[in-house]
């Protein structure tokens, strides 16, 4: 017993997940996002505007890419598409673990991969048109 | 409590009815396969499962394998799949159950027997975390003439008691999908006792444990199902303590990443 607990404690099983906090973060700040900011877009830019339900122009084009193309635009994107992208990959990787699909290896690539692909395309189109 | 609940459910030894129990029997000896085996008895409000079980061994089929000992939900011997939900079999009343009865040994362990499981794996992610006191330093070196006791307060107590209540009866094992997907993960009660002697004011052996909780086996398994919580006869609430982990290895974490 104690043999094996030495080898153990050097061996590949005791390997530190330092990847995992971050993932965690990612997906429990997502969580929160999503839970929280998501609804109050839905029901602002996807029931209220098409129902004319907000005061004229409130989202014309011009005042939309003013608000935007800035710095809070930038956090707004942050929170509404990148952090909940990353919630949504870590839901992904798990549920195909759970299903015995691929390998966690790859299918953490894949997931994390994309979401972070499609949140530099998010950021990046903001900060585009903040220097445009 | 106790007596609100006999009053309102009228639980009397009158009540008495047959019925029937099937035990998914496994005997290495005779036959490689498991199979069922159906057997009536006569029960009352009173009869508690492990009554039922030992009932069969004694009157009925003395072949039966089963664990128990002290009917009465502290020493966890007696876990046991009912109607696919892991419960005690002390704790657990026929009363409560209309119909067919089915009894299977622990989900995600290997059966040795009948109801025996070999829950081996469990108690090694038992010792792995350490659960007991760990003092490097104490304060003082132990004087046999006057021996000086830990002292603490009701609210150092209060933050890890109820993380202090599990009975290792394996349950919670039983519950997990991921215990089940993965045998290496260290499972919701280990976690658990991890974490109840890293909030104890009189341990200093958190920084042993958090190698081990900060495993892709350790806290990152845990997908927050919380099963685990739901089954356990101690209201230990283990899927509470793996989260509050996961919290404790992100920040044991960051504090490596920053001494390097």
């Amino acid at each position: 017993m104690m043999e094996k607990l030495a080898i153990n404690e050097h061996g590949p099983q005791h390997k530190q997940a330092f990847d995992e906090p971050l993932w965690w973060s990612l997906f429990s700040a997502g969580g929160v996002c999503f839970a929280v900011i998501l609804p109050a877009v839905i029901l602002f830019i996807a029931i209220c505007l098409p129902l004319g339900l907000l005061p004229a122009g409130a989202l014309s084009y011009e005042r939309a890419s003013n608000l935007l193309f800035s710095v809070p635009g930038f956090l707004f994107v942050g929170a509404v598409v990148c952090l909940p992208l990353f919630h949504a990959a870590h839901r992904l990787r798990h549920g195909l673990f759970d299903i015995s699909v691929g390998n966690d290896i790859l299918n953490k690539k894949l997931m994390y991969g994309a979401a972070a692909l499609l949140s530099v395309l998010a950021l990046g189109l903001v900060v585009a048109g903040m220097l445009r | 409590m106790s007596t609100e609940q006999i009053t309102t459910k009228s639980v009397s030894t009158n009540n008495t009815s047959i019925k029937h129990i099937s035990v998914k029997r496994y005997l290495p000896d005779s036959s490689a396969e498991a199979y069922w085996q159906q057997y009536e008895m006569p029960v009352d409000d009173s009869t508690s499962l492990l009554d039922a079980l030992n009932h069969i061994k004694e009157q009925l089929d003395s072949t039966l394998s089963y664990r128990w000992s002290c009917r009465m939900a502290i020493c966890g011997s007696c876990g046991v799949m009912v109607n696919g939900i892991p419960k005690l079999g002390c704790k657990t009343f026929l009363r409560d159950y209309e119909g067919e009865i089915r009894i299977e040994p622990l989900s995600h362990f290997p059966v040795q027997r009948d109801l025996v499981v070999d829950m081996e794996i469990f108690l090694e992610h038992l010792a792995a975390v350490k659960p007991y006191l760990i003092d490097d330093n104490p304060v003082k070196p132990y004087d046999p003439k006057a021996p000086e006791t830990y002292q603490q307060t009701p609210e150092q107590l209060a933050r890890y008691k109820q993380f202090a209540n599990c009975i290792n009866c394996g349950l919670c094992y039983s519950a997990c999908p991921q215990f089940g997907l993965n045998p290496e993960f260290l499972g919701p009660a280990a976690l658990t006792l991890a974490h109840r002697y890293n909030l104890d004011s009189r341990d200093h052996g958190k920084k042993q444990r958090m190698t081990e909780l900060n495993r892709h086996e350790g806290v990152w398994s845990c997908t927050f199902v919380g099963f685990c919580s739901q089954v356990c006869p101690k209201h230990v609430d283990p899927a509470a303590a793996v989260n509050q982990g996961k919290v404790e290895a992100a920040k044991h974490t960051l504090i490596a990443l920053f001494k390097g």
